[in-house]
């Protein structure tokens, strides 16, 4: 071999290297910067004291680093933090799933109607955003109060619903909008009927569109406070108003940054089973 | 081009701003437009207000880092903690001409000996308020906490009650009513007091801090733990309205907590001039008569009485007498391993 030409393949080879790093960086960056160092700070806070005037205590103190597992232990004391955990994913689940059915007929529906329309019915499902999330909350709160559902489950349920539909319409309908016409004419043409077209064709094809609805819909649930504290009764608190009231409230950030901590590994793990499934999925079929 | 013209806007709103800013932190709903109206012609300055509802909110947004506000309006356990934080400026007495007009029972408060820090502005009490025409068909006693907490009464009102979504208010509401101080530092009082707040939580609506004054005025609420000057903002509503019901508020009689707020010139304001300027003139009587006749809050201004109206200074709700305020508290701080025991009751109390 020449020295020449592999100095040429190294040479391309960096080029290629440089590219993947000019693209992949500013993605990295920002997550670096608003993801990671956020949620190191959390875990760093999450072994302090706190501060007495909120905060969090001094981390050295008589010449000694003041760190502790107290946090953790109070937390794993008894089983009501863990409960609000598991109430959270049951609204959290319970949200998804109801935007989910709700948004797919509806993203069906705008992918397939004429190209002129379908610019017109995204923009309508984008309207909501002009006014303030509070606002349409605020709205609710008329809505729902002559008929004597505020302050109930119900009204929680609703409320997030209503604001994160438009989360699960979006990304359905860029994925819909994408299938090739061909296919559900190919398979009328062998004699599937509807239903097994949309069950067959449609619904695999659509599993991306619909695994990014549901996490740009679940996770937000998660950690959403305004909705159960304006809609919400006396029950209905949920793990992002515990959180809130940690750090406002309660002076005590340690607890706050634990709770937090605990939720994004949650998050995490569940997103790692999904993308698991979804790679087991690919490989059988 | 846009870009040069946004930029060219915003010389000029800087421009428009070169005349002196006070920026004040405060309650909402706490000092009415009319006089910082008048106080902006008075100084020829301009006055822009943030807002918090909780005294909690607003140490936690100071923590944080919020910085800028040259007046702060907290309550009497709040300057104590910012007082320990070293964040307030000793006020300058050469500039407060009028701090003579101060009644001789707030000068001397526990949190700021000789108002080295601090100048009461208003005061409030933590009660409940109700719509009176509701329950005087219902036959329900409106002076205690007994409304609010047992079984009995509340089955006839369940789910039209509000209580305020603040650990250490709702709290101190059941320790009065078992008979014990809201300062008490045994933990099986307060885990008493816990216990009977479960018993009774689920007659009520919701926990609420601001929203009960509207769901009082329009009829939705039928009582509500709150602030006296919240209740009297619901008790005017529902008037102008002409709706066909009267909202009332009474100090129940088992003793309520009772806030003092005062004016206080914090480290990070950039115009302690000005502050001083704003705290003298709302010491004068005339415009220290507006806290109570525009927002319902108590006075602790003596050059104030002359201005109130009756109907104001003669509520006991609004002024308590001699006789009242002995049953009432102020809210002092706890350790942190109490408010840690308070906090973990308080999120049984959300949950159960």
């Amino acid at each position: 071999m020449m020295p020449g030409s592999t100095s040429r393949a190294e040479s391309r080879s960096h080029a290629d290297r440089a590219t993947k790093w000019a693209v992949s960086l500013p993605p990295s960056l920002f997550l670096i910067a608003f993801f990671l160092l956020p949620s190191l700070l959390m875990v760093a806070a999450s072994f302090r004291h706190p501060g007495e005037f909120g905060g969090l205590a001094p981390l050295f103190l008589d010449g000694r680093l003041q760190l502790t597992l107290e946090t953790y232990r109070f937390f794993a004391g008894d089983f009501i933090y863990a409960e609000i955990f598991l109430r959270s994913f049951v609204v959290a689940g319970l949200t998804t799933l109801l935007c989910l059915l709700l948004a797919y007929p509806l993203a069906l529906l705008i992918a397939r109607s004429p190209k002129r329309r379908r610019d017109l019915l995204v923009l309508l499902v984008i309207l909501p955003f002009a006014s303030n999330f509070l606002i349409r909350v605020y709205a609710w709160i008329m809505l729902l109060g002559p008929a004597g559902l505020l302050y109930t489950p119900f009204a929680v349920i609703v409320g997030m619903v209503y604001v994160h539909l438009p989360f699960m319409i979006l990304p359905l309908y860029t994925n819909l909008e994408k299938h090739d016409p061909a296919l559900l004419e190919a398979a009328q043409d062998l004699g599937a009927g509807a239903w097994t077209r949309f069950w067959r064709i449609t619904l695999p094809l659509s599993l991306p569109g619909i695994w990014s609805g549901t996490a740009l819909v679940f996770i937000p649930v998660l950690g959403m406070f305004a909705v159960p504290e304006l809609l919400g009764g006396t029950r209905d608190i949920l793990i992002g108003n515990l959180i809130k009231e940690q750090f406002l409230d309660n002076r005590d950030w340690p607890l706050g940054a634990t709770l937090s901590i605990l939720l994004t590994v949650a998050v995490l793990a569940l997103a790692a089973l999904a993308a698991r499934a979804g790679r087991l999925r690919g490989k059988t079929s | 081009m846009r870009r040069l013209l946004a930029l060219l806007l915003l010389t000029l709103a800087g421009l428009a701003e070169a005349e002196p800013t006070l920026y004040l932190y405060n309650w909402n709903n706490y000092i009415s437009d009319e006089t910082l109206a008048r106080f902006e012609a008075h100084c020829h300055c301009r006055v822009k207000q943030d807002y918090y509802s909780d005294n909690e909110e607003m140490l936690a947004k100071l923590e944080a880092g919020a910085a800028g506000y040259d007046l702060i309006v907290p309550t009497g356990n709040a300057v104590e903690s910012l007082l320990r934080r070293h964040a307030l400026r000793p006020l300058d007495k050469t500039k407060l001409p009028h701090l003579a007009n101060l009644k001789p029972e707030f000068t001397d408060l526990w949190f700021d000996r000789g108002n080295r820090f601090a100048v009461p502005y208003a005061t409030s009490v933590t009660l409940l308020g109700y719509n009176a025409t509701r329950l005087a068909e219902l036959g329900l006693p409106t002076d205690s906490w007994a409304l609010i907490f047992e079984p009995a009464y509340l089955a006839k009102i369940k789910g039209r009650v509000t209580v305020l979504n603040s650990q250490r208010e709702l709290m101190a509401a059941a320790m009065r009513y078992l008979g014990h101080s809201v300062q008490d530092t045994d933990p099986a009082k307060w885990d008493a007091a816990k216990r009977l707040i479960l018993r009774a939580k689920p007659y009520w609506a919701t926990f609420s801090n601001s929203t009960y004054i509207k769901d009082l005025a329009i009829g939705n609420i039928w009582v509500a733990h709150g602030y006296s000057n919240d209740m009297f903002r619901a008790q005017q509503d529902a008037a102008a309205a002409r709706r066909p019901f009267a909202i009332g508020f009474t100090t129940p009689k088992e003793g309520a907590v009772l806030a003092v707020d005062s004016f206080v010139i914090h480290q990070s304001g950039r115009n302690p001039e000005l502050a001083h300027a704003f705290i003298d003139f709302m010491l004068d009587g005339r415009n220290a008569a507006d806290v109570s006749n525009l927002i319902g809050a108590g006075n602790p201004n003596a050059a104030a009485t002359p201005f109130l109206d009756a109907a104001v200074a003669g509520n006991p709700a609004i002024f308590p007498g001699a006789q009242e305020m002995k049953r009432l508290e102020m809210l002092r701080d706890f350790d942190a391993t109490l408010r840690r025991t308070l906090s973990r009751m308080w999120t049984e109390i959300k949950v159960r």
